[in-house]
């Protein structure tokens, strides 16, 4: 504050000719010093203070003076389609310290020891948290009633002989449960330590489900003790929104039910995927990877990978044990890429149809194997096809017949749809992780390729890509988004939005889709059930078998393959696709037609009837469609034998009462027409069993024959078509069963497309 | 002698003020050149403007300050005091005592000749010494050795070393007024008594009132008459240490030591943490503030995050409640005191008079700033009080007696214009 001085020292001097002068001017000085320098520089730095760094100070300020209390916000319910609960928040609570209101050592003590007690904490860890200065120090989420009821009195404790009773503290909390545990435990995913998604669902639409945390605001002194002066402020907790699938619990466990026999059956050794996709709007209807895990314990291996890590040398344990999370936990439907295969006809045949390259009266000509100079690509009926029209080229899915319609299509075309329908993009489907497709790139592809690429080889997709382009080309060629989520509520129930149908854009025309269904149907027919044939309904699809390439083999076959079947129906009105895809078989056989299309089958049968697809029942199959028994206990014997008959069964009668008390099979059991009720008129002759033959390897009239001779019922699955032989039955041979009971035998075609 | 003449009639009015200037210019033409206090004179005979009284305005500002200061001082005492006192009028209470012992105080010294106090300012330098010596073995208080106890009071023997440092100089230099010019009647005292005194500040320790007297000193000396080239070369050392301790890295440290000076707002060591809390607290409070405040009673940072809000940090509530508008209407007033304080005590008829009013109206001034830049951590927090504003018996007292000499100085000014 003294160096302006010297600039009021010229005056000074000037001025120093009376004393008096000299001492005015010096205060003049001071004045100026003073007033101007110090007081003006307090102002400045008060302004500076108040006006620029004001917001910054006063939230530091807020901060220290706030106690600032986190209520946890209910995680929403994921429905499926049905409104049955997958995903469901219940109330646990958390424990927490405020060991600032600590006062001395013998409390700390008290607190970690009865603390570590109860929680099953380590001592010193608990008693290094009673050592902060602060008001909230997570001790343990989640503890259930039990821990909870030990903790409250342990607050009362700590309260009357320890003066602290405020320094233990019990939240609210949540816990997540999935009462159907795994399943589709891909699609839906868990949530982790801070009820944040992390997988499928609840990683996807966390930012719904999560909800809104509330908070306790209190404003306290510094001492954080009662002062006449507090302020408190609740925000409530905003409980997340609910989340309702597409996916059907029904259909889901259906699928999951047969994809997992599948895997046992054929011994698949890289999982297996099904998709059942609506094919009018995309909508998922169920969506399997399996195995699953348990989503009520999403990081407990299975006991085969358990088995593998502890094989293993310690120092690689953890992170192969990471590895196999992880992979247990992916979503192989769309996260992981696989060679189409022979699936990928149905895409070529409608990119020929759609660009009219194939003439009616066009025929192919299979030898066996088509030449590139050096390079031969084999059709997988080694010794060739014969000449075949395009539909007989599709049900043999002759490979040199579609490099040929490839051809025709051209390579620019091929690609355009390729991209057209959906296969470049990724689908959009709103669930986490979708794989990009792997496909040559623009202008690296040459002649070889495109005639690989004809019949679905050598490129790369994901499951949903396969399956929505399929739905594309049976529902009048309008490529869709999928979707797994159809509505979101808030907790109230207030619909916050609701899922629509997406049109992408529309590919093939309505006639080519057409003409696609009528192939695919036929195909289906004449095929069998090596095609994915279901009676009473018409189904379109096609099998796919496809090599890896570039994996070391782990099968039994020396060469890994994909087995797959994409189909769907009703082929006049299609209603639902469903893709079974089997990676790496390595049972006894690895063809899609003999591994994926009797797990399609069976799907098929049980999903249709409870979808209420309509039915078309040809005339032969009217001869083998099973009836529903009536219900003939209670009626006189003769009254019954009546009924019997009326319902077009043969009768058989045991024991010697009047009236019949029991019937087999049971009331609305279904049989084969023509089957035989056995009518018990008393209890003692209830216990004649039967015992079951082999029913295997027979035609449809010796199954028959048989089981009539041995008093049995049989349903007959697949049963309709020319050639066929029994292939499995429900209940095995030499099981003892009451006369009567009914036996499903299925059947399929005895000679395989090997494609 | 014409363009001098013109030179004053455009009027520097404290020339015009100044009698013994007429007297060496031998102006005689009362008509041509009327004095405005002669003007005024004729013009109305108040009483607070001419002759008997005292004056007036500064005394009014006096009890305006001391009015808001004693409001903010309870307002800012008020939870502190219901929480370690377990009355929230604990120091209101006693502050009103002082405040009315300061005032009688005040009113006696407002009578009393100061003209006396020039044969005592010699033996009050003197007892000054004493008291000072005398605290460096009485038991210390928080670790420092500040206060002389009396019953109730505590005095601080640097307040009586700054009054004393004020008179004995206000004597020294009106009494060598013509030898001021040597260096053995200006710097030679100066140093010597600046330096004793420091010595025993730094004792206690007491840095706040080593610089506070380091400036009274200067400030006296230099408008005693002092020779402008010591106070430069003095100027020059003390810039020559400060770059000699930045280029060794020094001043970091020695900032570092002087309790976190600058790092309030950084987390280094919990010490650190702890030890700048209060100026941390009170740059929190004053950025709370904004441009309006919070509102007059409002203030969050009083409840217990500032610790002792009544004392040095009262201003920092002040701002916070206020907020900037308020604060710089208070600084203004403090502007204003220190104005007319000074520009009356130029009206004494005596050189003590008047060097003594300057002395000790610019002392508050002084002290004002400082006190602002050790709240806002422009300065070390080293416990310079704000006058009228922070509680304090023995130095609020002391400040009003003060201001009794200040406005008996006023009386005789304004008998020098009847």
């Amino acid at each position: 504050m003294k160096n302006k001085e010297n600039k009021f020292g010229k005056n000074t001097k000037r001025a120093a000719k009376g004393p008096n002068q000299r001492l005015i001017q010096r205060t003049a000085v001071l004045l100026i010093v003073i007033l101007i320098f110090g007081f003006g520089a307090a102002i400045c730095r008060l302004s500076v203070l108040t006006l620029v760094q004001g917001s910054e100070l006063q939230e530091a300020a807020v901060e220290q003076q706030l106690k600032d209390t986190t209520i946890s916000a209910k995680r929403g319910i994921i429905y499926d389609a049905d409104g049955k609960v997958l995903a469901e928040s219940a109330s646990v609570w958390q424990v927490v310290m405020a060991p600032a209101y600590f006062e001395n050592d013998k409390q700390r003590e008290f607190a970690a020891k009865e603390l570590s007690d109860i929680l099953g904490l380590e001592y010193d860890d608990v008693y290094e948290d009673t050592q902060e200065h602060s008001y909230y120090v997570m001790v343990k989420r989640r503890i259930e009633s039990d821990q909870r009821n030990e903790i409250l009195k342990l607050i009362e404790k700590l309260e009357n002989d320890y003066d602290c009773g405020n320094a233990v503290q019990l939240l609210d909390d949540y816990k997540r449960y999935y009462p159907y545990s795994d399943l589709a435990s891909c699609v839906i995913g868990f949530t982790g330590s801070d009820d944040q998604g992390l997988e499928g669902i609840e990683y996807q639409y966390d930012d719904f489900l999560s909800g809104t945390p509330g908070r306790i605001i209190t404003a306290k002194n510094a001492n954080n003790t009662d002062m006449p002066f507090e302020y408190e402020q609740n925000v409530d907790a905003v409980d997340g929104n609910n989340i309702y699938l597409t996916i059907d619990e029904t259909i889901q466990s259906i699928c999951e039910k047969y994809m997992k026999q599948g895997i046992i059956d054929n011994n698949v050794l890289n999982r297996g995927v099904c998709v059942m996709m609506d094919v009018n709007t995309g909508a998922v209807l169920a969506m399997v990877t399996v195995d699953g895990y348990d989503l009520n314990n999403p990081y407990t291996l299975s006991d085969a990978d358990k088995a593998k890590i502890a094989a293993m040398p310690e120092d690689e344990q953890t992170a192969a044990k990471g590895a196999a999370l992880s992979a247990m936990w992916r979503n192989k439907a769309i996260t992981d890429t696989y060679m189409p295969g022979s699936v990928f006809k149905i895409i070529t045949s409608a990119m020929a149809i759609e660009e009219n390259v194939i003439p009616d009266d066009m025929r192919f000509t299979c030898t066996g194997a088509v030449t590139f100079g050096h390079d031969i690509i084999h059709c997988s009926h080694t010794g060739g096809h014969g000449t075949q029209t395009f539909v007989q080229a599709l049900v043999n899915s002759c490979n040199p017949a579609f490099v040929r319609i490839g051809q025709l299509v051209g390579m620019d075309k091929f690609v355009q749809y390729y991209e057209g329908f959906g296969f470049a993009d990724k689908t959009g489907i709103d669930l986490p992780g979708e794989a990009e497709d792997s496909f040559w790139a623009k202008g690296s592809m040459n002649e070889v390729d495109l005639a690989v690429a004809s019949f679905g080889q050598n490129f790369s997709i994901t499951p949903i890509q396969m399956i929505t382009a399929c739905a594309a080309a049976c529902n009048g060629g309008y490529v869709l988004q999928p979707y797994v989520v159809s509505k979101i509520t808030d907790a109230d129930g207030n619909v916050l939005k609701t899922v629509e149908r997406k049109v992408k854009r529309q590919i093939v025309s309505n006639d080519t889709s057409a003409k696609i269904n009528e192939m695919l149907g036929f195909n289906t027919e004449s095929s069998g059930s090596t095609a994915g044939y279901v009676p009473g309904y018409n189904v379109g699809g096609k099998t796919g078998t496809s090599e890896k390439i570039g994996t070391k083999s782990i099968s039994s076959f020396g060469e890994d393959y994909i087995a797959s079947f994409c189909g769907y129906a009703p082929v006049d009105d299609p209603q639902v696709a469903c893709l079974v895809f089997f990676d790496t078989p390595s049972g006894g056989s690895y063809y899609g037609s003999q591994v994926s299309s009797p797990v399609f089958i069976n799907i098929m049968s049980e999903v249709l009837p409870y979808l209420e697809v309509k039915t078309a029942y040809s005339e032969d199959e009217l001869a083998y469609i099973d009836v529903s028994a009536g219900n003939y206990v209670g009626l006189g014997i003769e009254e019954a034998k009546t009924a019997v008959e009326q319902d077009n069964f043969n009768y058989t009668v045991k024991g010697t009462g009047d009236t019949v008390v029991a019937q087999i099979p049971m009331v609305s059991s279904t049989l084969a027409a023509g089957g035989n009720i056995v009518l018990y008129t008393d209890d003692t002759s209830r216990s004649e069993t039967v015992t079951v033959p082999s029913l295997k390897g027979y035609s449809v009239s010796e199954v028959n024959n048989i089981a009539s001779a041995f008093g049995l019922n049989v349903s007959l699955v697949g049963a309709a078509n020319s050639g066929v032989v029994s292939k499995t039955q429900s209940i095995p041979e030499g099981s003892q069963v009451s006369p009567g009971t009914v036996i499903t035998v299925t059947f399929s075609s005895s000679t395989t497309v090997n494609d | 002698m014409a363009p001098k003449e013109k030179m004053l009639l455009k009027g520097d009015i404290n020339r015009i003020y100044d009698e013994e200037y007429y007297s060496e210019q031998k102006i005689k033409d009362e008509k041509f050149f009327i004095r405005p206090s002669a003007k005024r004179k004729l013009k109305k005979t108040g009483w607070f403007d001419i002759g008997m009284g005292i004056d007036l305005p500064f005394c009014i500002i006096i009890l305006v300050l001391i009015t808001i200061g004693t409001i903010m001082m309870f307002s800012a005492s008020y939870a502190f005091a219901y929480y370690t006192q377990e009355d929230s009028y604990y120091y209101l209470k006693r502050q009103v005592i002082f405040v009315c012992l300061g005032i009688c105080a005040m009113t006696f010294m407002s009578f009393f000749n100061y003209n006396k106090l020039h044969k005592v300012a010699p033996i009050i330098l003197g007892v000054s010494y004493v008291s000072l010596i005398i605290v460096l073995f009485l038991p210390s208080i928080n670790g420092v050795n500040r206060w002389i106890g009396f019953g109730a009071f505590n005095v601080q023997p640097s307040e009586i070393a700054k009054l004393s440092v004020v008179l004995f100089f206000a004597h020294w230099c009106s009494k060598y007024y013509n030898k001021m010019q040597l260096a053995t009647y200006s710097v030679i005292p100066g140093i010597v008594i600046f330096g004793s005194i420091a010595l025993l500040l730094f004792l206690e320790p007491h840095y706040s009132g080593i610089v506070i007297i380091a400036m009274l000193t200067v400030l006296m000396l230099y408008i005693g008459g002092m020779q402008t080239k010591y106070l430069i070369i003095g100027f020059a050392v003390i810039v020559g240490i400060v770059a000699l301790l930045a280029m060794s890295g020094g001043l970091t440290y020695a900032m570092s030591r002087l309790d976190g000076w600058g790092q309030a707002l950084e987390y280094t060591t919990e010490d650190m943490w702890q030890t700048t809390w209060q100026t941390r607290n009170s740059l929190y409070a004053i950025g709370s503030g904004g441009l309006w405040g919070l509102g007059l009673g409002q203030s969050r940072q009083k409840y217990l995050y500032l610790p002792e809000p009544q004392n040095d940090f009262i201003f920092a509530i002040v701002v916070e409640e206020l907020g900037l508008v308020g604060a710089v209407m208070i600084l203004l007033i403090f502007a204003l005191l220190v104005w007319r304080g000074i520009t009356l005590s130029l009206r004494a008829k005596d050189k003590f008079g008047k060097l003594l009013g300057i002395g000790l109206t610019s002392q508050i001034g002084i002290q004002v700033v400082l006190n602002i830049l050790v709240i806002t951590d422009w300065l070390p927090n080293t416990g310079i009080s704000l006058p009228f504003f922070s509680y304090g018996g023995s130095s609020l007292i002391m400040l009003l007696a003060q201001m009794g000499i200040v406005l008996s100085i006023s009386r005789t000014a304004n008998i020098e214009r009847q």
